[in-house]
């Protein structure tokens, strides 16, 4: 009982705390018009090139959107408690670390799955792309799924911000790679072999897949294999960021670091 | 002091300081090389692609919009975090002299992203260098990164009034990379853009940068670039000043 208290409500308290675009206007600028207007770019940019098709843009870019909340969100989730002087008490603290730092993920990706559903609607009226009531619950469970492992993998970054001073640098460059790997916007078959393994390794590309296939009218059973490999993606960030935030915990406390700015 | 010498010192003091900060380095030269070859796969996957040379030069030019977007958004924030803003408003010269070098070597690290864009993509992704008119591209790409640099003043001084002047930031990145031709061209947008495309200095800083890669007159599109961008420094130094005069009279100079 106490770790699930742990898990929801002190995930939404750190939330509140810790992410920096909680006001309505930088909500809505960056976390909802942001994300339409970068859908709006590769919808053109796909038109242009004669590459892909509008729906595979307007699916796969609506689950990438998610990655903006959850990246920045899970690294701000850690690397703020530095900043705002709260990071000392917080490790005092006999909590365990798993449920304390792994609840802060669920926000995020609460989050994302809201940011990808306003983007897919809007992108969807604006565009003016139909897309079937059939299509709906693949295409959910695939936004929820993509919304969980990016969360994790933003916690992962996060925990870096344990040790390294600048992980903003690493939130943005991680941003950015998850716009050319995910396979959102050139097909993996177009990238070199490295781009296309790092792709498979990173969030959100079996998501989109699987996204992808649920518009085009694929039954939840062909969903499976992609969701599959997805969650499985987020389990392996969940447990790489508690190892990372236990490793580098101990590493400060070694060395008196912990609040080193 | 010698407004034009203060204008030379400011702007080195300033891209000597962002050039220090991973953060400013990191946007100015990863990102874009991430967006590069993003691009370059992109245009190669394409049936019938434009030269994938504008592949290369779209995203440096998106890397310098980021650049100038970014740091003029911060470029009054980033002195009271410092401290240093009442010491910079209190110096005997008018306002857009002490705002101008920040916001011109916003544009001038912006410049990375070109060089770098353009490394990247000849030397690791074998774009061909074959720019129909190489000097017009050498002449271009610094006018229009200081064109930027000057609009960039008109950003700063509008973002001074705003509160969350970052809400207004974080999102202006792609519109503006879209309308201005960038990457899609402005032809492949509904006819309501046009107009809007028309008075951004980035679109006709692209479409200069565009001519000198495919070739056609570059200089009518590099005037009007220059040409927004001083109209955009008279309004920004018009801003900049009442701004300046406004927070000294109600004491808020310092307030975030």
């Amino acid at each position: 009982m106490r770790t699930l208290r742990l898990l929801t409500v002190g995930g939404v308290i750190a939330y509140r705390a810790l992410f920096n675009w909680t006001t309505p206007a930088m909500f809505v600028g960056t976390l909802l018009v942001s994300p339409v207007f970068q859908l709006l770019f590769f919808v053109y940019l796909g038109r242009t090139l004669h590459v892909g098709d509008d729906l595979g843009y307007l699916v796969g870019n609506a689950v990438l959107s998610a990655a903006l909340a959850c990246v920045y969100g899970g690294t701000m989730a850690v690397a703020n408690e530095r900043r705002y002087g709260t990071l000392g008490p917080l490790l005092l603290s006999p909590l365990r670390r798993a449920a304390v730092f792994g609840g802060r993920a669920l926000p995020y990706a609460v989050n994302g799955v809201l940011i990808s559903a306003f983007t897919l609607t809007v992108g969807a009226l604006l565009l003016r792309i139909p897309i079937g009531v059939r299509s709906l619950p693949g295409l959910a469970l695939a936004i929820c799924v993509g919304a969980l492992s990016c969360s994790f993998f933003g916690l992962t970054l996060g925990s870096i911000g344990l040790r390294f001073r600048d992980v903003w640098l690493v939130s943005n460059v991680a941003d950015a790679v998850l716009l050319l790997v995910s396979g959102v916007n050139v097909a993996p078959a177009a990238l070199p072999p490295v781009l296309r393994a790092a792709g498979a390794l990173l969030p959100l590309r079996h998501a989109a897949t699987a996204a992808r296939e649920a518009a085009g009218g694929a039954p939840l059973a062909r969903l499976v294999p992609p969701l599959g490999a997805e969650l499985g993606l987020a389990a392996g960030y969940a447990l790489l960021a508690i190892g990372l935030l236990a490793l580098f915990e101990r590493g400060s406390r070694r060395h008196a670091t912990l609040d080193v700015l | 002091m010698n407004p034009v010498r203060m204008l030379l010192l400011g702007t080195l003091l300033q891209v000597k300081q962002q050039s220090r900060s991973p953060l400013e380095i990191t946007i100015s030269l990863l990102v874009p090389l991430v967006q590069a070859t993003l691009a370059v796969y992109l245009f190669k996957a394409g049936t019938n692609p434009p030269a994938l040379l504008l592949a290369a030069v779209g995203a440096g030019m998106m890397g310098v919009w980021s650049s100038v977007l970014f740091g003029s958004g911060a470029a009054i924030q980033n002195q009271r975090f410092q401290g240093t803003l009442e010491i910079l408003m209190i110096t005997p010269m008018r306002p857009a002299f002490k705002i101008l070098p920040i916001t011109l070597a916003t544009g001038l690290v912006g410049l990375y992203s070109v060089v770098a864009t353009l490394l990247w993509g000849v030397l690791l992704l074998g774009v061909p260098p074959s720019f129909a008119a190489p000097l017009w591209f050498v002449v271009a790409a610094p006018v229009c990164v200081l064109a930027l640099g000057a609009f960039g003043l008109l950003l700063a001084s509008t973002f001074v009034l705003l509160r969350n002047a970052n809400a207004i930031v974080n999102p202006l990145g792609y519109p503006v990379w879209l309308l201005s031709g960038m990457l899609v061209p402005v032809t492949a947008l509904p006819g309501w853009t046009g107009p809007i495309a028309a008075v951004l200095p980035t679109t006709w800083g692209a479409r200069a940068l565009r001519a000198a890669v495919t070739g056609g007159p570059v200089w009518p599109a590099l005037a009007l670039c220059v040409g927004e961008a001083l109209i955009a420094l008279v309004l920004g130094a018009i801003a900049l000043h009442f701004v300046d005069r406004r927070a000294r009279v109600t004491a808020t100079l310092a307030l975030t």
